[in-house]
């Protein structure tokens, strides 16, 4: 399999669980304060949306960066979320936040489906498979249009409550700060993933196969936790996207969607997580900041992933550490931007 | 009779459109190890570059080569420029499917800013309806038929007769040893991609010529080509031939017993099905190299 960029696990200069940690809590304080800074319905709207985007692309980090696995069902994962949570609570009246749980379960289980016909496959098959398991599943949904609406979707589906809060007339906080959470939570439980024992399995299946499973690591066994793992959160996710938006369509299957957070996956530089959050707010502010350019925006965006993904195959992440690099060296002693370079060309 | 004249027609016209799709995808996966997400953009680019021809009017014989040899430039400059560049890195799978992914994005959207989202259609190769079998089917679609096979024919021979050929033959087995011996891979490269361009704008003319051309259309063809090369196996070109025309008829007697609806569905399940007992495709041995 490819060989992807990673700190390696152990390896010098590998932050502390601790600084980790404060570093998270910092980050999460300073966004959890945002909607003080931003009092709009819009903006608010905006950052949610980015924080779906985030936890998606970041568990879609975890197979196709830390796995290598080129799973390109993940956005039928959440798709599965939005219409198991639709299906739960509209057609069977299941709690919201009891059907919330349940679509990332429902995800997982279907995650470990799609990994029994991709175990004996490697690279491109895998995505052959991957893509079209998220056809078929689109195709069953589409064809039981009785209960999920088919091509008209499904509409008026309940939305989450907190307490007696009002959820619809608060200026979209009470989405805000629960999607926040679940951005939080599934941050976490990613870190926590890669940085355990398992994870640095599932990095070394990805670097060298053969090696690790000689090393009596079990291919099948982990490539089936890396995917369900990715699946979890992906299916709440999905299910919040059908909570917050209250209804469900066919357009979450597209090729746009799967296009838009792969390009954050990508973008962020693969196999660190945060990489995938940080593009996600990227990619999305500059997305709303070119909303005067009406059919230019998709060119133009196409056009910035092409550029930045020519420069650093690495993504953002490798963007920002040539250039931190370059601006240590230049600070504290000339030999460090040389290191910094050999350094940026084997992560290359 | 009316039945089986219906699933052989169909069979055989899908088939068609659905094998030139897929040896363009596999002629790329084979030279250069990349998977060209922009291929079913080249099939839509095709269509509307013809048509553009024959609004200026120009007949539809004289367009359709001239927007073929524009497909192919079209394809030399994207390997040139979106996949070229990464050639060596690790991760150029990867990579190489989100930059054709962005660069279609781009294509097909600059489609839709410069001829509109209004719906096109191109003349039809020849004009007129006959029956057959107690199926009435029109000329444009023989033509097609007949056409294609010959097409393929003709690129089997240039791969195994022609100098040319069997240069992109031997990149496609050993990238080192070609380049040992001192054949151009980059320009190979570029080679394979312009022909699988040119395969996939004329499948896009083909496909003009009956239904109306959208921004979006080459979408569901690449889809099926996919599914195509996933069947036939990717590593070789006859591999996919032969599973275009099997999920042609395939297609065919679904819809024709099943509905149009279940066709998709069924073949989904069967294609799963197939890569849990047959990973590398019906047809296909393990190796790479095109035959």
């Amino acid at each position: 399999m490819t060989s992807l960029p990673s700190p390696v696990i152990g390896a010098p200069g590998r932050p502390s669980w601790k600084s980790e940690a404060v570093g998270v809590a910092l980050a999460f304080l300073l966004m959890a304060l945002l909607p003080l800074v931003f009092g709009d319905t819009y903006t608010r709207h905006i950052l949610i949306m980015v924080f779906i985007y985030a936890i998606v692309a970041s568990n879609w980090d975890l197979s196709l960066g830390y796995g290598g696995v080129f799973n390109f069902g993940h956005l039928a994962l959440f798709s599965i979320g939005v219409y198991a949570y639709g299906l739960l609570t509209k057609a069977a009246g299941v709690d919201p936040w009891v059907s919330l749980v349940a679509s990332g379960v429902i995800a997982t289980v279907a995650a470990v489906l799609v990994t029994i016909p991709i175990l004996r496959l490697k690279g491109i098959y895998i995505i052959l498979v991957t893509f079209g398991f998220a056809q078929l599943v689109m195709q069953v949904i589409l064809s039981q249009s009785d209960v999920t609406g088919g091509t008209q979707g499904m509409v008026r589906i309940p939305g989450l409550y907190l307490f007696d809060h009002n959820m619809i007339r608060d200026g979209k906080i009470g989405y805000f700060y629960i999607a926040l959470a679940l951005l939080f939570l599934s941050t976490v439980f990613l870190r926590v993933i890669v940085r355990s024992r398992t994870g640095a399995s599932i990095v070394a299946l990805r670097d060298n196969e053969e090696y690790a499973i000689s090393r009596g690591i079990s291919l099948a066994r982990q490539r089936i936790i890396t995917l369900a793992a990715s699946a979890f959160f992906t299916g709440i996710a999905g299910a919040f996207y059908a909570a917050y938006q209250r209804n469900a369509s066919i357009d979450v299957f597209g090729m746009s969607l799967a296009t838009i957070i792969l390009s954050m996956v990508l973008l962020g530089g693969t196999s660190t997580i945060y990489g995938a959050i940080v593009a996600s707010f990227v990619l999305t502010i500059f997305s709303e900041a070119m909303a005067d350019f009406g059919p230019w925006r998709p060119i133009i965006t196409a056009v910035l992933i092409i550029v930045v993904m020519l420069a650093y195959p690495s993504g953002l992440s490798g963007m920002i550490r040539s250039i931190w690099n370059a601006l240590a060296g230049r600070l504290k002693r000339p030999d460090a931007a040389l290191a910094g370079k050999t350094e940026e060309r084997t992560a290359a | 009779m009316g039945a089986f004249a219906e699933i052989m027609f169909g069979g055989l016209f899908q088939g068609s459109l659905y094998a030139m799709m897929a040896v363009g995808l596999a002629l790329v996966w084979t030279t250069i190890g990349v998977f060209n997400f922009a291929h079913g953009v080249f099939m839509m680019l095709g269509a509307y570059v013809a048509w553009q021809f024959v609004s200026l009017g120009l007949p539809i014989a004289v367009a359709l080569p001239v927007a073929v040899v524009v497909m192919a430039g079209v394809g030399w400059i994207l390997q040139a420029s979106v996949v070229r560049p990464l050639i060596g890195r690790p991760n150029i799978v990867l990579v190489v499917v989100i930059t054709t992914l962005a660069a279609g994005s781009l294509i097909e959207n600059g489609v839709l800013t410069l001829w509109g989202p209004r719906s096109k259609q191109l003349p039809s190769l020849l004009e007129g309806n006959t029956v057959i079998g107690g199926v009435g089917v029109s000329l444009h679609q023989i033509a097609i038929i007949i056409i294609t096979p010959l097409i393929l024919a003709a690129l089997w021979a240039f791969l195994n007769h022609t100098r040319l050929g069997l240069a992109l033959r031997a990149v496609a087995q050993n990238e080192d040893a070609s380049q040992l011996v001192g054949l151009n891979v980059t320009a190979l490269y570029g080679l394979a991609f312009a022909i699988a361009a040119s395969l996939a704008g004329l499948a896009g003319i083909f496909m003009g010529g009956y239904r109306f051309m959208t921004p979006v259309m080459g979408s569901d063809p690449l889809l099926k080509a996919l599914i195509v090369v996933v069947f036939g196996g990717i590593s070789s070109i006859s591999g996919p031939i032969f599973a275009a025309y099997l999920i042609g008829f395939f297609e065919a007697a679904c819809s024709y017993y099943f509905g149009l609806y279940w066709t998709p569905a069924l073949l989904f399940a069967v294609l799963i099905l197939m890569l849990m007992v047959r990973p590398e495709g019906i047809f296909a041995n393990q190796s790479r190299g095109l035959a």
